[in-house]
């Protein structure tokens, strides 16, 4: 009670700063609230916001004053005397479409009212006991520091000693000491050395994706020399279909696609260069801290790995992977797709590099993991203050040894230019704001550029390497003075939107101008709801104009942008200044921008602008690749509960906590990861190549190292082959090499005779220790290629454009492209075009994953969809025919014939019994009819040997 | 290409179900759910038991695609009519982003409402089968449905995924998942596509990070109604003969692989592939059906898009009877982009409904008739409603905040009504109900716990209800 007398002054004076908008006496207050206030809480809040609910939800109890003030996750629940500020009134208003309370059903505008007159009124309360804090589940509260310490992944990586073993002359190489060690400790025995052909084909597949030849099969049968495996191995891995088969691997976890998917399947820019990149990485062996380097801040390396053949910097291909996610045009919300967007690139950074699940800390703490929401958006300010740019390839440096032999000329020809010059434009008064004018004629700093063509004009006019256009105007930024065929872009600072139009005093020949807003890309496709962000084919016709962003830009305002000038074709644009306004007109021309002087060039300056021109002609065709890009440093902000409309504490641009936490750019995060120090790097990507070898990895869970992943089998193991792996400069190859040469994994498939069956299905029921090798079904690509390989239709030619997918009639809708060749054009399935909206559905009949996240581990299905597959589809057809038609052409006697059909396909020779059961069958048929090899060719595609390894 | 998904289950799977029927069922069927490492050995569609006593057995699930408008079908509001031609930011206020963003003038009905049965449910002159009394009081309506989203793939894929994103698991593919099929020869998941495919395209049916059994087959209305059905030999004999010799050589790949079950598995894939060669064009083949049956779904209409959707819906009720577990009908080409009018609404409109409404009351009639409407859900839902007021003049736009989806057979209240819309039917305000609650209420009809059918990926169990989903009690039964 003493505590009610003390309150009530304190109301008073609250009342009376507020005008007394409720000026009542304390029982009518009381009144108010008894009838007004209380009942709806009790009857429509009550149930998930009080001391008695099941669950409390948002952490929010609103049975008593204090609670209210104390709020929930989002904050305090009320402002007494503060209706405006007030959460509780914003989320009965339902205006903000991620707290619209109660969920249910929007409450009366009468019962609304009530609430304000309550809140205005300074919130009475009356004296009573405050309910305890609701039941909350504490179990899986938060705590970073305990989470970290708890869980094995975070643990430093330490190299064992290697475990003693009884069997000692089993190990071929320190890997068995661990595998035979943990076999013996169960009581079993490893099994017998799988026979050569069987090894052959298993480690054929494994490296390279595609099966033996007959010869390859004869010479390692007859080699009897001691390194004759090692031989095998180091030729697999020096084969340019190395790269093929892992990059393949790389590309389920980086969501690899040629489209954007939704609605229109818009095409992803120069995805096969990043596709091309990881074959050339594989099979060059960059080490693979290098290669980690490259995917996150490629682009920012001081000296880029080059190209070995044509010299172009690699390494800002890599953070070409940041882009594969999928893309809707039109979001009603560009805030929250941008948000859907980080989600998805962060859920790929997590997983891929580190086999962290960040990403569930979007819109809470991780439920499980060390990982905080504020890790979380820490890394969104990594994204955005990075851009997305288009970056040149440029072959042999050719673009660029011109530009510097260019500069050369012009320097020298600059110095003599004399007459009436054009001169930079002087200030403009006008209503509109003056964002950038380029005065200085250089880049300014914030501003950006790709490729080689923007480039500042300076303070005095020079030559321009383009006749019809032969002097520069000082104070611009103009992308022709090196020649039209320069193709680049000009990015801008991020700035915010401030008014509904952009004015630019440009001249442009096919210039294009895009405003990214908040990192949405897709306005270059479809501008709906984007009206006037995207200008293409921007013709002044030789003047200097102004042109006008506006169309939907007044929805924009208050958002984050950057302008990109674009100059992608044989044109060239100059732009002279940026003006911000709202409503109003583009000021009038400067008058130096009116008139365009006459100048009467020297013949000496003639030459000299004619041999700058010549040096752009002859140019091997352009070549671009999707990168990321420097953008405007920022912080970020938490969204609480994963709502941008609620935002919480700012973030810098930091590591996760767990890990260091330490703030730089994003080069410097791209070292934190590639780090020998970091302790889930080497681990993680050691365990994805195990997992490809054996078909299950030392943690099954290969994209996830944390709490809810599947432990270690052998996390000794695990732990020397990261150490190993770094020792080794982080050498894949190395790593192949070692693990396909250990005595473990020339194990036979069959479990070995001594050890009793019923033992070993008790002990190790799933093979989890080894004692075998494990079969595993072959891959979509491995099936196809094969099919493709045997049957003579094979063509190895490597890189390029993606061969467009074979539409079937059940393949339709929106965004549907030209049908491909039902066979591929006899190219790798890797060079198949990945569609979003129209996957091959070969392919994902044997489980090639859908593009939409990382896939470390694919799903192995086994459903008659497969038999139907290869019994019926025309594809296989086609090939059976093909491998009949050559097998009679080769001549051979029949038994020769089919010997080398079950070398070719099946990578052994057949037994008597299989050779008589096959004449029988060809006899049947017609032995001498392609009709009937090609029925044999057929049944040899369909047996289960085909598509399984053991 | 998604055909049927099945292998033969192994007798040691037998056992362990029946085993599961007579009392270890929590512990066998967590086993059963949980583990995806099996997924190669195990049938994935062995059926499975509930974790309650089923109302439904099936789900008919009409998809109504790009959206049919709330306001002038099911959701009758006078405002309308007494504000038509009016500013909308005038008359109803504030307006949330469209997908156009080209608001026009508050847009009355042009069809004309009536109660129907005895349920007294308002429906539009576009529906006069629907509205007939012995099919209206089969319909349970929830006028307060809302989803999140305004733009069509995103609100596809939450619709069928209950996310907004590509690669989740349809519903079609839980309900797979957590339930099997009981047709070996057909798969659990059938989707009939009566010409368009959605926006957002086969990921609406996909099995995402569910094994690729469950994932939606889809069928065209025709002779082949999917890829590689039809053997390339010319005779059964010859494939046959064929498949004698597979049989034969494979026994060396089961030696050698130590008898894996995993070859086994694919061996017997064979056995079933090669019966629904025979089962699906039988599935196809109408010859059994009378002409008042045929003529009942209007395979004789004048208008092509009936008699598309006619036999669709025929062939759905063939589906049920085969025990195909979830069959979703998608609409036919033609109408004027799906019931996505963002013009021409009077056309559009017409055709869409002349196309569903009498195969759908016939698809009611005929599944009671046969006594199987009492065990099969009929969902009617589209991804979002539409505006009360116009695009442009003659259009709606897309309106996630409040439309009508209804529901009729196992375990549905006929007649009932839940939920409404603001007196301009654009968002609902008493009893709002999201799409994870229908998802919710589905797996519920079917004797599924919502948050109990789960499933590990990426760190977490994943539910078609995501952390959400309540029932619709107001309509169950």
């Amino acid at each position: 009670m003493i505590r009610g007398y003390l309150i009530l002054p304190i109301l008073g004076l609250l009342l009376a700063a507020n005008g007394g908008v409720f000026a009542a006496a304390q029982d009518s207050q009381e009144e108010f609230f008894e009838k007004k206030i209380r009942p709806v809480l009790a009857e429509k809040c009550f149930k998930c916001h009080s001391a008695e609910a099941e669950k409390l939800k948002g952490s929010l109890q609103l049975d008593h004053l204090q609670h209210l003030l104390e709020g929930g996750d989002t904050g305090p629940a009320i402002v007494p005397g503060k209706v405006d500020e007030s959460l509780l009134i914003e989320s009965i208003l339902y205006g903000n479409e991620d707290l619209q309370m109660p969920p249910k059903e929007k409450l009366s505008d009468e019962i609304v009212n009530d609430f304000k007159t309550w809140i205005a009124s300074g919130a009475y309360w009356p004296e009573e006991k405050v309910p305890a804090r609701g039941e909350k589940d504490e179990s899986g509260k938060f705590d970073l520091q305990k989470r970290f310490q708890e869980h094995w992944s975070w643990r430093p990586v330490e190299k064992p000693e290697l475990p003693s073993i009884e069997k000692t002359d089993w190990p071929g190489n320190p890997i068995d000491h661990f595998i035979l060690s943990q076999i013996e400790k169960a009581g079993l025995a490893p099994a017998d050395e799988a026979e050569k052909e069987t090894w052959l084909r298993r480690v054929n597949f494994d490296l390279i994706g595609l099966p033996p030849t007959p010869d390859e099969i004869e010479q390692f049968r007859k080699d009897k020399s001691t390194d004759a495996h090692a031989k095998v191995v180091d030729r697999l891995l020096a084969s340019p279909h190395f790269g093929e088969k892992w990059a393949r691997h790389w590309m389920d976890l980086v969501r690899y696609a040629d489209t954007y998917g939704h609605e229109f399947d818009y095409p992803i820019p120069h995805a096969h260069e990043y596709r091309d990149y990881l074959i050339r990485a594989y099979n060059q062996d960059v080490p693979y801290d290098l290669f980690i380097k490259e995917h996150i801040a490629g682009d920012l390396l001081d000296t880029p790995r080059r190209n070995s053949e044509k010299h172009f910097a690699e390494s800002p291909i890599g953070t070409g992977f940041w882009f594969f996610h999928e893309a809707t045009h039109a979001p009603t919300d560009v805030l929250a797709n941008e948000a859907d967007i980080m989600d998805n690139q962060i859920d790929v950074f997590g997983k891929s590099f580190l086999g962290l699940t960040v990403s569930c800390a979007r819109c809470h703490d991780h439920k499980f993991d060390a990982i905080s929401t504020a890790d979380y958006y820490a890394m969104t300010a990594y994204l955005q203050s990075s851009a997305r740019q288009e970056v040149l390839l440029d072959e042999n440096g050719i673009r660029a040894k011109a530009k510097s032999n260019q500069e050369k000329i012009k320097k020298e020809a600059d110095q003599n230019l004399t007459g009436l010059l054009p001169a930079a434009s002087s200030p403009i008064e006008s209503e509109t704001a003056l964002y950038e004018d380029f005065r200085s004629g250089e880049i300014p700093a914030g501003w950006s550029t790709t490729g080689l063509a923007f480039t500042g004009t300076g303070e005095k006019a020079g030559i321009r390497f383009d006749k019809d256009d032969p002097i520069s105007v000082p104070g611009t930024i103009d992308s022709g003075v090196y020649g039209r065929k320069r193709i680049g872009t000009l990015r801008s600072p991020t700035f915010e939107i401030t008014g509904d139009r952009i004015h630019i005093l440009l001249k442009a020949n096919k210039g294009t101008v895009k405003l990214v807003i908040d990192n949405y890309q897709m306005n270059s496709f479809h501008q709906l709801l984007f009206r006037g962000s995207y200008m293409k084919q921007i013709e002044t016709e030789g003047g200097f104009k102004w042109i006008t962003m506006t169309g939907n830009l007044d929805k924009y305002i208050g958002h984050k942008a950057y302008l990109e000038f674009r100059d992608d074709s044989d044109g060239s644009m100059t732009i002279d200044q940026i003006r911000f306004s709202n409503g109003g007109n583009a000021p009038p021309l400067p008058a130096e921008r009116n008139e365009t002087p006459s100048l009467q060039l020297s013949e000496e300056t003639l030459t000299s602008i004619t041999e700058g021109e010549k040096l752009t002609q002859n140019w091997p065709p352009l070549r671009r690749a999707l990168a990321m890009g420097k953008g405007t440093p920022e912080n970020a902000h938490v969204y609480i509960r994963g709502s941008h409309r609620s935002l919480g504490d700012e973030v810098p641009r930091r590591f996760l906590e767990a890990l260091g936490g330490e703030e730089g750019d994003r080069l410097n995060l791209a070292n934190q990861v590639a780090s020998s120090a970091n302790p889930l790097t080497a681990r993680v990507m050691v365990n994805r190549i195990w997992h490809h070898l054996f078909g299950r990895g030392i943690v099954p869970t290969v994209d996830d190292f944390g709490p809810m992943g599947q432990p270690a089998s052998h996390p000794e193991l695990l732990d020397w082959l990261a150490s190993d792996f770094v020792e080794n400069g982080w050498s894949v190859k190395q790593q192949i090499r070692q693990i396909v040469l250990s005595s473990t994994y020339r194990q036979s498939a069959k479990s070995n005779s001594s050890v009793d069956p019923a033992k070993l299905a008790t002990v190790d029921p799933d093979n989890v220790l080894l004692s075998s090798m494990p079969v595993r079904r072959l891959t979509a690509e491995a099936i196809r290629d094969s099919i493709l390989s045997v049957s003579g239709r094979f063509d190895d030619e490597m890189f390029g454009n993606p061969v467009p997918t074979h539409r079937t009639a059940f393949m339709t809708g929106r965004g549907a492209r030209d049908s491909g060749p039902l066979d591929g054009a006899g190219r790798r399935s890797i060079y198949g075009a990945v569609y979003r909206n129209f996957l091959s559905p070969f392919m994902l009949t044997f489980d090639t994953p859908s593009p939409f996240g990382p896939k470390g581990r694919r799903n192995i299905s086994n459903v008659p969809a497969q038999a139907l597959v290869l019994l019926n589809d025309p594809f296989v057809a086609e090939q059976s025919s093909l491998w009949g038609k050559h097998a009679v052409e080769s001549k051979e006697p029949v038994p020769d014939r089919i010997r080398n059909m079950y070398l070719s396909g099946l990578g052994r020779e057949p037994s008597q019994s299989e050779l008589a059961s096959v004449e029988t069958f060809l006899t049947s048929r017609g032995v001498e009819t392609e009709k009937a090899w090609a029925d044999f060719a057929h049944v040899l595609f369909n047996t289960k040997e085909f598509i399984f390894l053991n | 290409m998604h055909c049927g998904n099945f292998i033969h289950r192994p007798a040691s799977r037998r056992q362990l179900l029946k085993g599961c029927a007579m009392g270890f069922g929590g512990v066998a069927l967590k086993a059963l759910m949980a583990e995806q490492a099996n997924a190669a050995i195990h049938n994935p569609l062995d059926p499975k038991i509930p974790h309650f006593v089923p109302k439904a057995k099936n789900v008919i699930f009409l998809y109504m695609d790009g959206g049919p408008s709330q306001v002038d079908t099911f959701d009758y509001k006078p405002h309308l009519e007494k504000y038509h031609g009016q500013d909308p930011r005038d008359a109803i206020g504030e307006l949330a982003p469209t997908q156009f963003d080209n608001i026009g003038k508050v847009l009355k009905s042009q069809w004309d409402f009536k109660q129907r049965g005895e349920s007294g449910n308002w429906v539009s002159d576009l529906f006069p089968h629907l509205a007939s009394d012995d099919i209206i009081d089969e319909l349970a309506f929830v006028k307060s449905m809302t989803s999140k989203f305004s733009e069509h793939t995103f609100a596809n894929y939450f619709l069928h995924t209950g996310s907004p994103f590509q690669g989740r698991p349809s519903m079609g593919a839980w309900l797979g998942y957590g339930l099997g099929t009981e047709n070996e020869n057909l798969p659990g998941f059938v989707v009939l596509n009566g010409g368009l495919i959605p926006p957002g395209g086969l990921d609406c049916f996909g099995s995402g990070f569910l094994p690729a059994s469950y994932q939606g087959s889809v069928f065209l209305p025709q002779d082949q109604p999917i890829a590689n059905i039809k053997p390339g030999e010319a005779t059964a004999d010859l494939q046959k003969e064929k498949l004698d010799l597979i049989r034969q050589l494979d026994q060396h790949a089961l030696e050698a692989s130590d008898q894996d079950p995993a070859v086994e598995a694919a061996i017997q894939n064979y056995e079933t592939a090669f019966r629904m060669q025979t089962s699906v064009p039988d599935l196809m083949d109408l010859a059994g059906e009378s002409e008042v049956v045929k003529k009942m779904y209007g395979l004789d209409a004048d208008f092509k898009n009936t008699r598309t959707f006619g036999l669709q819906c025929l062939l759905a009720r063939r589906l049920v009877q085969r025990g195909v577990r979830f069959i979703e009908l998608t609409c036919p080409s033609g109408n004027g982009d799906r019931w996505d009018q963002h013009k021409n609404l009077f056309d559009g409109h017409t055709k869409n409904c002349k196309t569903v409404d009498q195969p759908i009351a016939a698809l009611i009639r005929d599944l009671r008739i046969l006594g199987l409407l009492e065990s099969t859900l009929i969902v009617f839902a589209g991804e979002f409603g539409r505006t009360p007021f116009a695009q442009g003049t003659d259009g709606r736009d897309h309106n996630p905040f409040g439309f009508t989806i209804w529901m009729a057979g196992g375990g549905v209240k006929g007649g009932a009504c839940v939920g409404e819309t603001d007196e301009w039917g654009y968002k609902a305000v008493k009893d709002r109900y999201e799409i994870h609650d229908l998802h919710a209420t589905m797996l519920h009809l079917l004797g599924v716990e919502h948050t109990k059918s789960t499933f590990r990926f990426s760190g977490r169990d994943m539910r078609l209800t995501d952390v959400h989903g309540h029932l619709i009690e107001g309509i169950l039964s």
